[in-house]
């Protein structure tokens, strides 16, 4: 604390507290970039390696798998949240709160390596329906993980609007379920739906233990960028390396994107 | 026009009681006024009759037909909230037009329609426009306006003046009474100013407490006041009124 009173007397700060603040967030933002900007340090100078890998057979194909999918996954979440979001904001029933957990919250805590080999077991070898390490697989391993981010955004902002008793004049003026729905309930949330889209995409992109156990890592088909990732790094560290920096630039400039197309939309 | 009779209706929000056994009778084409101060249910009532809250006993009557299992849609009720609850990604013209294309109403009746309410309550030319760029009595009227686009068999309307300026709120009075009785629509509005509620009222509901004290005109009401509550509120509209004449004696 001594040398925190110093160094604010020595640049001259009259609120110690405020700048106790400041100090603090710069400790918290300086510790979730620094792994990210560490990543471009090891790179160092060898960026002809990350162009190397960017275009070897694996990592494009990796990144097709990994950008398809999580689009679908995106899209597939979008489209599925809507009506569950509906029955959840004006259904009442005596599990809500409970399905509200299982949907959002849990997923999210739920160890994804689990999540994988429930899925294995579930829809695998020896079951009616095997979809294992196929892309289906893929999807529904990256859409259990990831979903819960544009369900919780969905569910919010249904919410706020139905608090907010918009519906409610709807209703009064004769509106149905699917008036209430496309003409004031999505119009009124098409910003937190792409912020919605973005996360999951993003989640989905980053998703790995759930889609390697169900859906292997098979290059075109089921191997995805962080699985590259995964795989190589002991191998060959260097190729894991560049898979990173282009995985990382990737989804920055994916959710910058995201976030100027949701401000655009305000 | 249509005549409204609520009998006793009870609502309680956990142990406490928000409308005690309320009874009114609306005559049709009346503006019933139903005023007293902040949180004695005057908001709940206007709930209960929309359909939005179910009461706990009790009935609403419309031209002597129970309609207490009807849902909000079914039962036609203009509303107009506080906050008037324009729909914010809507222009004027999609305010308005709503609760026609709700109804699938050809589109060229639409237009005619909406024109009319637009010259009814003074908005010609705004129709482009979004509720953010109207003043406060602007979207009063649109809100207004939006309502009556239906035909509703009652409008309730929800402390109508509490969001326009005192500058304004004489014209504003004047422009809602006149509306209502150009439309002729049953009208319940909830107020909570004694001054407001005498300059629009047909006749006048005391509330207090969850309760309806008395109903009458505004000069019944102050020959007889029933109780101390309603000549406190009659005292406070005297006074105000006083205040109001001041000015410009």
């Amino acid at each position: 604390m001594i040398c925190f009173r110093e160094i604010s007397e020595l640049l001259g700060i009259k609120d110690r507290f405020a700048f106790a603040l400041d100090a603090l967030a710069g400790l918290l933002i300086l510790f979730m970039i620094v792994s990210l900007f560490y990543l471009y340090v090891a790179v160092g100078a060898r960026w002809s390696l990350v162009a190397e890998a960017l275009f070897s057979e694996r990592v494009i194909a990796a990144l097709v798998v990994s950008v398809s999918s999580s689009t679908l996954v995106g899209f597939l979440a979008v489209a599925a949240v809507i009506p569950t979001a509906y029955v959840l904001t004006y259904r009442d029933f005596k599990v809500k709160s409970l399905l509200e957990t299982l949907l959002i919250e849990f997923p999210q805590t739920f160890p994804p390596a689990t999540v994988g080999l429930v899925y294995l077991l579930m829809l695998g070898p020896g079951s009616p329906i095997n979809l294992a390490y196929t892309y289906w697989a893929v999807i529904i391993a990256k859409f259990y993980v990831s979903a819960p981010f544009a369900m919780s955004f969905t569910l919010r902002r249904f919410r706020e609007i139905h608090r907010s008793g918009l519906d409610t004049i709807a209703k009064s003026l004769g509106a149905r379920a699917r008036h209430i729905l496309l003409w004031i309930l999505l119009p009124l949330s098409s910003k937190d739906l792409v912020a919605g889209f973005s996360l999951t995409w993003a989640r989905a992109m980053g998703e790995v233990a759930a889609t390697l156990i169900f859906a292997g890592a098979i290059p075109w088909k089921t191997e995805i960028f962080p699985a590259v990732v995964y795989l190589t790094s002991t191998e060959s560290p260097q190729v894991a390396l560049a898979t990173s920096v282009i995985a990382a630039l990737l989804s920055i400039g994916a959710l910058l994107s995201f976030k100027w197309i949701a401000r655009e939309k305000r | 026009m249509t005549e409204l009779k609520v009998e006793a209706i009870t609502k309680s929000y956990g142990k406490s009681k928000v409308l005690d056994e309320v009874s009114l009778d609306v005559h049709s084409g009346e503006f019933l006024v139903v005023m007293g101060p902040s949180g004695c249910g005057k908001t709940t009532l206007l709930l209960v009759l929309l359909g939005v809250l179910k009461p706990e006993s009790g009935h609403v009557c419309l031209d002597g037909k129970d309609i207490d299992s009807l849902s909000i849609e079914e039962r036609n009720f203009g509303y107009v909230p506080q906050d008037y609850g324009l729909f914010p990604h809507m222009t004027v013209f999609d305010n308005i037009s709503f609760g026609l294309r709700v109804r699938n109403v050809p589109s060229s009746k639409v237009v005619e329609k909406v024109h009319k309410l637009l010259n009814l309550v003074d908005l010609q030319g705004l129709e482009t426009r979004s509720p953010a760029e109207l003043s406060g009595g602007q979207r009063q009227r649109v809100a207004l306006a939006r309502a009556l686009a239906v035909e509703p068999v009652v409008l309730l309307l929800d402390e109508p003046m509490s969001n326009v300026d005192e500058a304004t709120k004489a014209d504003v009075r004047v422009k809602l009474k006149e509306t209502t009785k150009r439309a002729g629509v049953t009208t319940i509005c909830v107020l909570h100013d004694p001054f407001d509620a005498t300059a629009l009222g047909d006749r006048i509901a005391i509330m207090h407490a969850g309760r309806i004290i008395q109903i009458g005109t505004l000069e019944s009401l102050l020959e007889k006041p029933k109780d101390e509550i309603v000549t406190r509120l009659l005292a406070c509209f005297l006074q105000r009124s006083g205040e109001q004449r001041a000015p410009s004696d």
